[in-house]
């Protein structure tokens, strides 16, 4: 037990002493056992008082250290830092929080809050009687990150670690780079072409020997912690050799007859059963869609020797320490009859709006043969909604409003009607929105509750609305295209991938951070970060600033090879333990397994998977297992003070 | 190249020994302390300049941030004690970047020290000889709203907790001298150049709040209820100087407060033709604020887009809306102040008719804009570090390394590209901590 505990007690400038009565918790707490010496202390965490505790720990021999402050959230680890300096256990150091708990939240009653500061320390001070002297473990870990989704955040995490020296695996469900940029070609804000970012992307990824790319893959199974995962990932066939023969695939394509909806298109066009989603998809190398081979499957047959038929799928586990997660998004997809989608032959969504520009021919905007004169966005669909998707995308309104003047150097004048909720061009972004109303585009402005109705009127598909800049006015429009403007979605499969990785998700359904402040790329799953839109609607360059940052932590994380664990982790009294194993059943780390040690069956703890949560200890019906840093005789002796007044 | 181990490198230069960084950081707000941190943490050593004499730049002085309403000195403060301890990091306070030039592989950089005619390294931060201090001058770090002495140590949370002493205003009475127990105050102190050879430069200089005195229509300097949002943050934060919100002129409660946004946002007529990205979300943060401290008052906020893009942004801006906090579209055109020092604001009504109409309040916030520091090129000596048309360091492949700059090695990170929020900020300066790794290991 310790005999010499040092007690300081924070005024935090005045944050504490404005409502508790410092001098009081000093009194009541100086003449306790064990306690040798106690100071008031302005700013416990300032350097000059940092420095005066090593000198009381080293010059009074003290054995055990409290400090009365704020949360230990913020600085448990300023004070464990003190304790090493002066030559103390970090353990044998106890943080009791007297203002998030004490003043700030009584600042009402200045009285009670000084009790409840007393009960508080006093309480700490028994903690530390009873703390125990305790080493961090310290393990190896890999050298090795998987980045799921080779799209422009994923590829270029990817480049990154392997720059920094990590090993990389980089999984992607497609058969093709990009994501969901290639669908686009023709980008925001830049002159840059999506083809030309996603080849100068994809050569870097090929280049790096440490990157090992897999397509047509997905995650299945992780287990382990941070530091060392094992990940197991399924890779489907392609069907094509990789020493395949150019022109024996070209010309089995050309004998190819059976078509279906192109997904790259959004349906709006067919494609063959050989194929690649865009002419300049990458990897160079066509894929086989066997399951709707349909007649085409003897032709398929005839030309056996050039492709693989007989591969299955293939099952591989890799070593990791660190995952990052850039699964990207999906496009809102409206239900049909929403604003007419689906119902009114010229309502497409923005994601197809980009497609049928990209598929029409040059100098013309076509939509089913038919010449487009004009266009009529609907903004915020699928965004900012009243119930349900409740969050702005962020995307939409600069890159609907940047296509508008992009599309108006493309072809010949297209007249742009913006039909809006809230125009958010945020930072830079703003001047696109200035040109677009020099270029003659026009904006009506809806409001929040009262959404645009799409109705045939006369033949054609007409948005009416209330508009609010011409105060309430009701106006119809009918262009030649109607534009709902969509916003993002997390991926159709998140939930299956936040069940492999145990990521959290938020209530916007996109993987949720650590902090959204602070920790925006990491979550509370220590080593699995999160990047791009698979956090939240980003444009490329916000996705590209997140894939970097993930990068950087992974790489803090991993780059020394070994990774420090809390010493807090469940202990096993093998004495006590009668091998029920509840605490199997109720660990949620898998820490725990039984062994045989002869002939009596014993839990036992596996130190790199325990996290020390404690669920394991409430469940033991012997008591057999404790926790170290929260043993039963420091809880029991906080209890005791607390209790007595 | 390898991430140096240890902190410090002597090398030898011109008969002198100079010392060697993986990276020179500039600017010690959350941008430059998260993209130091982040270096330091794969290893790199990096020397960290501040100009001001404390680390924390804009964020430790705000109360409360949007959306999920966190303590910002709070979740800030463990940030800075993070720098500061860092082995890899070493800090430069009160101090500026005279010149760097490239040499090669490396940035021969100078700094320049300013004297704060304090020992930094004896000071214990007592606070003795601030309240010896005889002179009452206003306080920066509260905007004007209260005074301070001209000994001082900046603000609560500051770090290093060192005092300073402001010459300008001080009148050599040596009252701090007598009192200061280790002996720390120096008035011989001079301005000290210290040379170090920097491998990378990651800027992270932040940004300039928009002077409001620019637009003379809204009055500001002249009536006084009419104050800057930075002004009200600090009448909202935890320490604030009057425990509740009064208004200036004549500390009465107000019972209704408007907002005026893109003040110096959104607006040729001052330059500015760009949006700020944080104006709308901080005024509705505050306006959420104002309901706490003044449960009876109304807030009423004018705007020309409500720019609520980020994640949780929009629903917070509902939620607020839910509250009865009130939002008027209409650019506000002036202000004029009555002779009991209300403000009648003038407004083009666009959503009721666009009448032009007039209100009366008993305070008005300016929800001023960012602008950019335009000094930066200047640092460098035989370089040329480009800025955009709108004065921003320019960021040569936006869409793939986010961070590099016309420079080779020099990066860019945080509201130095542009206006951007703090998670923003955090991701930007990530971004460019990683690219500086990444150039560092192909050197």
């Amino acid at each position: 037990m310790k005999q010499k505990i040092g007690v300081y007690i924070c005024q935090c400038g005045s944050n504490i002493s404005d409502y508790v009565d410092v001098d009081k918790v000093l009194d009541s707490v100086k003449d306790l056992e064990g306690v040798s010496l106690v100071k008031i202390t302005m700013f416990s965490c300032s350097d000059s008082t940092q420095n005066e505790m090593v000198d009381d720990i080293k010059n009074e021999d003290l054995d055990g250290l409290v400090v009365a402050s704020c949360s230990p959230k913020l600085h448990l680890p300023t004070f464990r830092n003190v304790a090493i300096r002066g030559g103390l256990n970090p353990y044998n150091y106890v943080q009791v929080n007297i203002r998030e708990q004490g003043s700030w939240a009584h600042s009402d009653n200045p009285k009670k809050a000084t009790e409840k500061a007393i009960q508080l320390v006093k309480a700490g001070i028994e903690r530390t009687k009873y703390s125990n002297a305790l080493e961090k473990t310290v393990i190896p870990s890999e050298k090795a990150v998987a980045v799921i989704g080779a799209g422009i955040a994923g590829m270029k995490a990817a480049i990154e670690l392997a720059d920094m020296g990590l090993s990389v695996y980089l999984i992607e469900k497609d058969f093709f780079v990009g994501g969901r940029i290639t669908q686009w070609e023709d980008l925001c804000t830049v002159e840059e072409l999506a083809s030309d970012t996603v080849t100068r992307l994809y050569d870097e990824v090929k280049s790096k020997d440490n990157l090992t790319l897999f397509l047509g893959a997905t995650a299945e199974n992780m287990s382990g912690s941070v530091g060392n995962f094992k990940l197991t990932i399924n890779i489907r066939p392609r069907y094509i050799k990789s020493d395949f023969n150019k022109d024996k695939i070209e010309e089995l394509t050309g004998k190819c007859k059976t078509l279906t909806p192109n997904e790259f298109d959004f349906g709006l066009t067919k494609r063959k059963i050989v194929f690649k989603t865009y002419p300049g998809a990458l990897p160079d190398i066509p894929v086989v869609d066997i399951k709707n081979a349909g007649d085409d499957i003897n032709i398929i047959n005839e030309f056996k020797d050039h492709l693989d038929l007989d591969r299955k799928d293939e099952s591989i586990t890799v070593d990791i320490g660190s995952v990052i997660l850039a699964t990207g998004s999906d496009p809102y997809t409206p239900k049909v009859g929403e604003l007419g989608y689906k119902e009114i032959d010229n309502v497409v969504t923005f994601q197809e709006f980009k497609r049928i520009i990209e598929l029409s021919p040059n100098g013309k905007l076509k939509y089913n043969g038919k010449d487009i004169k004009s266009v009529g966005y609907i903004y915020c669909v699928g965004s900012c909604q009243a119930e349900g998707n409740m969050y702005c995308s962020r995307f939409c309104c600069t890159c609907a409003i940047s296509t508008s003047l992009s599309i108006n150097k493309r072809f010949e004048k297209i007249r742009f009607y913006h039909v809006y909720k809230h125009i958010r061009t945020y930072g830079k972004q703003e001047v696109l929105y200035d040109q677009a109303g020099r270029q003659g585009d026009i904006f009506f402005k809806f409001d929040e509750d009262e959404e645009p109705v799409v109705s045939m009127v006369d033949g054609e598909g007409t948005i009416t609305f209330n508009d609010l800049l011409t105060d309430g006015e009701e106006i119809s429009v009918s262009p030649d295209l109607i534009v709902l403007v969509t916003g993002m979605v997390p991926r159709d499969d998140y939930k299956r991938v936040a069940e492999v990785f145990k990521a959290p998700i938020g209530r916007d359904k996109f993987f949720n951070e650590a902090h959204p402040k602070l920790r925006p790329v990491e979550t509370v799953i220590d080593g699995i970060m999160i990047a791009g839109a698979s956090q939240g609607p980003k444009s490329i360059s916000e996705s590209t600033k997140s894939a970097l940052s993930a990068a950087s932590k992974a790489d803090a994380l991993l780059h020394k090879g070994e990774i420090e664990l809390e010493p807090t982790l469940a202990m096993i009294d093998t004495s006590l333990c009668e091998g029920s194993g509840l605490c199997i059943q109720a660990c949620p780390f898998n820490a725990i397994t039984m062994i045989d040690a002869g002939g009596k069956k014993l839990a036992q703890v596996e130190k790199s998977a325990c996290k020390g949560c404690g669920w394991c200890l409430a469940v033991c019906p012997h008591d057999a297992i404790e926790l170290a840093g929260y043993t039963n005789n420091e809880m029991e002796g906080m209890i005791e003070s607390l209790i007595t007044v | 190249m390898e991430p140096t181990t240890t902190n410090i490198e002597k090398q030898t230069a011109a008969g002198v020994d100079v010392t060697t960084y993986d990276a020179l950081v500039i600017g010690g707000g959350i941008g430059g302390e998260e993209a130091a941190l982040n270096l330091a943490n794969m290893g790199y050593s990096v020397i960290m300049v501040e100009k001001d004499y404390s680390i924390g730049g804009k964020m430790v002085h705000l109360s409360k941030v949007f959306p999920t309403l966190d303590c910002s000195a709070c979740i800030t403060t463990p940030k800075m004690s993070e720098t500061i301890r860092h082995p890899n990091i070493e800090i430069l306070t009160y101090s500026e970047v005279r010149g760097i030039e490239k040499d090669g592989k490396i940035f021969n950089t100078s700094i320049v020290k300013k004297p704060r005619y304090v020992i930094e390294a004896d000071c214990t931060g007592c606070q003795l000889c601030e309240q010896a201090c005889p002179v009452v001058v206003q306080d920066q770090y509260q905007y004007d709203l209260v005074g301070r002495k001209a000994a001082y140590i900046p603000f609560s949370v500051a770090a290093p907790r060192v005092a300073a002493i402001d010459i300008e205003n001080c009148t050599l009475c040596g009252a701090c001298e007598r009192v200061c127990p280790p002996n720390c105050i120096d008035f011989t102190m001079k301005e000290e150049v210290i040379d170090v050879i920097v491998k990378s430069v990651i800027i992270a200089s932040g940004f300039e709040l928009f002077d409001a005195k620019k637009i003379p229509q809204y009055g500001f300097g002249k009536y006084k209820n009419v104050i800057h949002a930075m002004q009200m943050e600090r009448q909202l934060v935890p320490t604030r100087p009057y425990n509740t919100v009064l208004r200036p002129k004549d500390g009465k409660m107000p019972d209704n407060i408007a907002y005026v946004l893109c003040t110096g946002s959104r607006d040729k007529t001052i330059g500015n033709p760009i949006c700020s990205q944080v104006c709308c979300m901080y005024s509705i943060k505050q306006a959420q604020l104002i309901m706490g401290a003044l449960p009876m008052a109304d807030v009423t906020i004018y705007y020309m887009d409500i720019r609520a893009y980020g994640k949780g942004f929009h629903e917070f801006y509902i939620q607020t809306k839910n509250m009865g906090v009130e939002f008027v579209k209409g650019k506000i055109a002036k202000i004029d102040e009555k002779d009991d020092g209300d403000l009648v604001l003038h407004y083009e009504d666009i959503e009721n008719g666009g009448a032009p109409k007039t209100a009366t309040y008993d305070m008005v916030v300016l929800a001023v804009g960012v602008l950019p520091q335009n000094n930066i090129p200047e640092l460098f000596k035989n370089e040329v570090l480009e800025l955009d048309e709108f004065n921003y360091v320019k960021q040569t492949d936006k869409l793939v390394n986010p961070g590099m700059t016309t420079i080779d090695g020099v990066f860019v990170a945080g509201t130095s590209s542009g206006p951007m929020d703090i998670p923003d900020t955090i991701l930007s300066a990530g971004s460019a901590s990683a690219e500086t790794a990444s150039y560092l290991r192909r050197l």
